[in-house]
């Protein structure tokens, strides 16, 4: 029984710290008119790749280092911090599904190379929720494979990549398949949306009869535990910007004078930081939780990683608010980061699920649990 | 990192459950004298026991159906009798330390006044040296359990010359000595008092009731305020006393409100707010196992932890509808007696709620605490505190 960190992890999280404050700037992004296109996404990845962070989540015996989520956690926590926009999370999210889902052949194939840095991988599902398959893709058996015919949206890093897993109703057997599309194929279309959150390449995929390889075959319990795993991740970036974002806004509380003396002396701004480094202090612990119950392949890990998701999403979207009132005005302009963390929370927030529809499925995981 | 508790065949375990097997219904002093009221207390008081043996020994009493003496003599045990071991001498120790572990004198705190609850320096009680005795007047309010307490911890002003905070003192003093009078304060659950006046008139305390030195009164009350028992604070309706979180989605569960998407989401809500309030108090507890000091991260916890507990008595009685507006109506009519006297009783929960962002630093006291000692905000600025206690009232009639 130990609930904090170990030395290792802190270790961990502080060079990836080091690491990030040196090489993450996001002054290109402060320019009005800026998009993700000018937010260095590949000058970051290739610093990232000479890291070795590509094999974080790749077992050793695929050529990758073989970190739990623990220490995943640490690493995309600051990432997450300093809003680092690069394919991390893409390609971290696709490396899980295709360690869940994907044929033993298929893993040897395509892990090492993502491992090494020199294949990266994205996930295109039914919608970004995970489990909605109204938007569906169709999978028809052909000649070479299967041909894939369909939209999916909300597709993380899915520019650049490799390989795009996708879910597609598989006419053959009239069941949902995981399928890996070269990016290489014909009939491929992948658009950069015009997503409100600068520092992430979020893409629309059109697939208009590409080929796509089938993957295993599906089983509900494997699509759970990639899930959890992208719930996770998302919550581990909302607890460390929430933190960030406190931090940042505690300091601007100190500087700013008043009617002759710092805003943070006032109550009423007081209050509001307290607040936030409650919910902060939540989030944080929530994410370090799932990281461990994920690590574990515990029993309560689903339901760790609703919680996380939902309590992390909402707090991290009520700092990024607050923190603007307390800025004032200048906190709203475009110049200033405050918009970018914003902006990030309520997209986080958003992705693969709401906080409403994971505090449901909390009701129901919390009841099986105690059952 | 290991979110693991001990486990069920934990040897530890089995050592107290053994000792539950040959005292199934133990007595207060029975727990005292086997080191359970206080297991993170040194020896002979205690077990010396590192915090995962804190934990299992709550745990067992807890399954066992033990009152926990906490919940009895609460002022004592949680917050004031473990300053006797740091501040008092080996006569007091001797004297209080045994009947107060045992349950069998109630303690009391004897700190706010009717002048000033937050700022518990101001205090106005005077206690004035006179021969082998201290002399005190003046007037407390707040005070838990003054009605059945034997032993009261006095914070009374011994030099009115110096500033607040410096001229006071700590006192033990015996509630039952002449001149101490108490007077229950109804508050507005209409449940039987929590809380008391206690006027003191002319009270003589002998002198080696003295706690500590002279002057060392503020010092002993805050860190007594700060006393805090690494186990488990489990988070719930009063201070965590009631019915948690869990209880209130059983009980919604059992009474088919959870199909109601609007409860659904707000049981979600504070049942999330209570899983992680309580994986805060057990990283408290490691924090401790880790040897790092106990900080003001304390009064985070209960900043969150007083409106989560709110929270769980508000939603319940909104599902009962009018019908919560009956005295004594339970929502949960099958979690009634469930061993913890009228902490499981939701009704009375409900009502007593407002208290809880009262007592023990108001949760505006508590933001301010969070904001300065965390965050590094500025103080606040307090004109008085470097004036000297008798010009204080004369500069605010000026």
């Amino acid at each position: 029984m130990n609930f904090s960190p170990d030395e290792d992890h802190l270790a961990l999280k502080q060079s990836a710290a080091a690491f990030l404050d040196k090489e993450i700037a996001l002054d290109p992004l402060l320019k009005p008119g800026a998009s993700v296109a000018q937010a260095n996404y590949r000058l970051h990845w290739e610093k990232i790749v000479a890291m070795g962070w590509t094999g974080i989540a790749v077992p050793e015996s695929y050529g990758g280092l073989g970190l739990s989520c623990v220490d995943v956690a640490m690493v995309l926590g600051e990432m997450g911090r300093t809003l680092a926009p690069s394919p991390f999370l893409g390609n971290l999210i696709g490396t899980w599904a295709l360690l869940k889902l994907g044929t033993e052949e298929q893993k040897r194939r395509i892990l090492p190379a993502v491992a090494a840095g020199t294949a990266r991988l994205a996930l295109a599902v039914g919608d970004a929720a995970g489990d909605d398959h109204s938007r569906e893709v169709s999978a028809e058996p052909g000649t070479s494979g299967f041909l894939l015919k369909g939209t999916r949206d909300f597709a993380i890093d899915a520019d650049g990549a490799d390989w795009l897993i996708v879910d597609a109703h598989n006419t053959e057997t009239g069941r949902r398949g995981f399928f890996l599309v070269d990016t290489k194929s014909d009939g491929l279309d992948i658009d950069v949306m015009d997503w409100r959150d600068l520092t992430r390449q979020v893409c629309d995929v059109r697939l208009n009869g590409c080929i796509g390889e089938p993957m295993a075959p599906f089983a509900p319990a494997d699509w759970s535990w990639v899930r959890d795993r992208i719930l996770f991740a998302l919550a581990a970036e909302c607890a460390a910007g929430a933190q960030q974002i406190l931090s940042m806004t505690a300091d601007y509380a100190k500087e700013r004078v008043a009617f002759g003396k710092s805003i943070g002396s006032y109550q009423a701004i007081k209050h509001s930081l307290a607040d936030m480094l409650g919910q902060a202090e939540c989030a944080n612990v929530a994410v370090l939780y799932a990281a461990w119950a994920l690590s574990e392949e515990a029993s309560q890990a689903s339901l760790a990683a609703a919680m996380a998701k939902a309590f992390a999403g909402d707090a991290y979207v009520d700092c990024t608010h607050r923190s603007i009132q307390i800025f004032g005005a200048i906190g709203f302009t475009w110049e200033m980061k405050n918009h970018l963390y914003l902006k990030r929370a309520h997209a986080n927030a958003e992705l693969f699920g709401n906080s409403r529809a994971h505090r449901s499925r909390v009701i129901d995981l919390a009841q099986q649990a105690a059952a | 990192m290991d979110f693991r508790l001990p486990a069920e065949n934990d040897p530890r375990r089995a050592a107290v459950r053994n000792w539950l097997s040959r005292h199934p219904k133990p007595s207060g002093r029975q727990l005292a004298e086997a080191g359970y009221t206080v297991p993170h207390w040194p020896k002979p008081w205690g077990l010396a026991a590192e915090p995962e043996l804190q934990f299992i020994v709550d745990e067992e009493l807890c399954r066992a159906g033990v009152m926990p003496p906490n919940l009895i003599n609460p002022v004592a045990i949680n917050n004031c009798a473990q300053t006797l071991l740091t501040h008092g001498t080996d006569a007091q120790r001797e004297r209080f330390l045994m009947p107060a572990l045992a349950c069998e004198e109630i303690w009391c705190m004897l700190f706010s006044e009717p002048a000033g609850g937050s700022d518990l320096a101001a205090l106005c009680t005077t206690a004035k040296r006179d021969g082998e005795n201290y002399v005190v007047k003046g007037q407390k309010i707040w005070t838990s359990l003054a009605h059945k307490a034997q032993i009261g911890v006095l914070i009374a002003r011994t030099d009115t010359a110096a500033p607040k905070h410096a001229g006071l003192s700590a006192f033990l003093i015996d509630m039952k000595s002449p001149g101490v009078t108490v007077r229950p304060i109804i508050d507005l659950s209409g449940h039987e008092n929590e809380y008391n006046e206690v006027f003191l008139d002319e009270v003589r305390i002998p002198a080696d009731r003295l706690l500590g030195k002279e002057g060392e009164g503020w010092r002993i009350a805050t860190s007594q305020l700060q006393t805090e028992r690494v186990a488990l604070s489990k988070p719930g309706a009063i201070w965590g006393a009631g019915p948690s979180a869990r209880d209130l989605v059983n009980g919604l569960a059992v009474s088919g409100h959870l199909s109601d998407p609007v409860v659904r989401d707000e049981a979600a809500k504070i049942f999330i707010e209570g899983e992680l309030l309580r994986l805060l108090a057990f990283r408290a507890l490691s924090d401790r196992m880790n040897a790092k000091p106990s900080g003001p991260e304390g009064a985070i916890r209960k900043m969150l932890a007083a409106p989560h507990g709110q929270h769980i008595v508000e939603m319940a009685k909104k599902v009962q509808g009018p019908r919560g507006m009956v005295a004594g109506e339970q929502p949960f009519p099958s979690q009634v007696g469930s061993g913890k006297g009228s902490y499981s009783d939701w009704d009375y929960a409900f009502w007593f709620s407002p208290a809880v962002t009262l007592g023990v630093g108001t949760q505006e006291i508590l933001k301010n605490i969070v904001a300065e000692r965390m965050l590094g905000l500025p103080r606040e600025n307090d004109p008085t505190a470097k004036l000297p206690w008798i010009e204080i009232n004369r500069a605010k009639s000026a």
